[in-house]
């Protein structure tokens, strides 16, 4: 009786040994996009807060058409509107206007800024961007074409209406 | 709630029927599409971006946005998944069955139904009115906007999204209806009731999305689509001298037909490919990081 049990024992402590050993082989290491996954799939999660401004609100800000450039409006949604700019029928850059009560932090990379456009705080963002905090709102600029260098998004950056933006709220 | 974007983007294929199907219409679109698979690939080259923090903030930020339902990417994406019904089994078999070079048709007759002239019309409006749809969702645009789709199609639409229209055009007009497609789907959908879009089982899977309120009106607005977009069509086609034979050349790179089996391609693709779910997927992930790199 006692040598069944032992087996009994050893048996299933081997079973059990060999499938945590299988199961640890078959699943893959947790993907780098896990934790934003849980987080946003949290009951109550939400990406856009109900106070922030209507997209089709900031539209009107936006640079006009010039020269060989067009400005084509893509997105606009709750908080967040963005043009592409297109320079002769080529994309050179996206633009947007966001409302940072989205994205909060948003505003920090602004505490380093060392320049001003159009009397704003200005900074890099992102290796191929450069952003403007007018109010509580996002201005930024990411090229999309080598030719469009950092020195056409601050020239384009300026052509935003930023006072109109800025007196949003 | 489906599967997380990340993960839907990380396993798009990079070789089956549909990629080489998408790949043979490179001559129609050349170069707008290089089927960009995975999550942080397609981050890299929508930004530009190589810093591995803000890789992941700007993915970290974009799966929060494609997690809110009420910003409508997830609608889009199951439109995208629902319209396209392919058989994975039967493109698997054929991808299996592939001797030397290329696959040959004759061995599936047996499993490929052509679909009628009716049934073929809807599809190709379906997944117009879809395209429709997912666009307005995905750019915040109210749901029954077919003039601001019109005027993007001809402004706006490149990349995946072209390359999806362009397939749309060959592959569920061209082929299966012949060089006169646009008039025999308009005067398809003229005639037909709202009884047999009722009968219809990809319609009936996504009509609570479609606009019109009743199946009547959502025959309407179907129409209203497709008329609102032929215009659009004839020059696609006629700008870039397409025509069935010239797509039949292209698709002989990948599969083995002979001329009396013509009417069998466009069933054999309709069952192994599902190019609006794979462009679609690709669509969505680049939109949602352009503004997502945009809000961060």
């Amino acid at each position: 009786m006692n040598l069944r049990n032992t087996v009994g024992k050893l048996s299933a402590a081997l079973l059990l040994a060999t499938w945590l050993f299988l199961t640890s082989c078959a699943s893959e290491p947790p993907s780098r996009f896990e934790q934003a996954q849980q987080q946003s799939t949290q009951k109550g999660a939400s990406a856009v807060v109900k106070e922030s401004e209507q997209g089709s609100e900031f539209n009107k800000f936006f640079p006009g058409d010039s020269g060989d450039y067009k400005v084509v409006f893509t997105q606009e949604k709750k908080g967040f509107a963005q043009a592409k700019l297109k320079q002769n029928g080529k994309e050179v850059a996206l633009m947007s206007i966001s409302d940072v009560l989205n994205n909060p932090q948003a505003k920090d990379k602004f505490q380093q800024s060392t320049e001003k456009i159009g009397g704003y705080p200005a900074v890099p963002s992102t290796s191929k961007g450069t952003a403007v905090l007018a109010g509580g709102f996002q201005v930024k600029i990411l090229s999309q074409d080598p030719s469009f260098t950092e020195s056409d998004r601050k020239t384009w950056l300026a052509k935003f209406n930023l006072n109109g933006i800025a007196g949003l709220k | 709630m489906g599967k997380p974007i990340f993960e839907l983007v990380d396993e798009l294929p990079t070789n089956n029927i549909t990629i080489m199907t998408l790949r043979a219409l490179d001559f129609v679109v050349p170069g707008e599409w290089n089927n960009t698979v995975g999550f942080v690939n397609t981050i890299r080259e929508v930004t530009g971006e190589e810093d591995e923090d803000t890789i992941q903030a700007i993915g970290d930020r974009a799966i929060w946005l494609y997690n809110d339902k009420s910003q409508g990417y997830q609608r889009a994406m199951w439109l995208y998944q629902t319209v396209d019904n392919a058989d994975t089994a039967l493109g698997a078999a054929a991808i299996a069955n592939k001797v030397g070079e290329k696959i040959p048709l004759l061995g599936f007759l047996n499993r490929i139904t052509p679909n009628p002239q009716k049934a073929q019309s809807i599809d190709l409006c379906l997944k117009l009115v879809v395209e429709i749809v997912a666009f307005c969702q995905i750019n915040g645009i109210p749901g029954d906007s077919i003039g601001d789709f019109v005027g993007s199609l001809a402004e706006e639409y490149s990349g995946d999204s072209l390359m999806r229209m362009a397939a749309l055009i060959c592959i569920d007009g061209l082929i299966p209806l012949g060089p006169d497609f646009i008039l025999k789907v308009h005067n398809t959908i003229g005639n037909l009731s709202a009884g047999d879009l009722e009968n219809n089982s990809t319609f009936s899977s996504i009509s609570s999305f479609i606009p019109g309120g009743s199946p009547g009106g959502q025959l309407e607005f179907i129409g209203n689509a497709f008329d609102g977009v032929q215009d659009w069509m004839g020059n696609f086609v006629s700008d870039r001298g397409l025509s069935p034979g010239a797509i039949f050349q292209h698709l002989q790179g990948f599969v083995e037909f002979s001329d009396d089996k013509l009417d069998f391609v466009a069933g054999f693709l309709d069952m192994t490919t599902n190019y609006y779910e794979h462009t679609g997927t690709q669509t969505i992930a680049r939109k949602l990081i352009e503004r997502a790199v945009g809000e961060i």
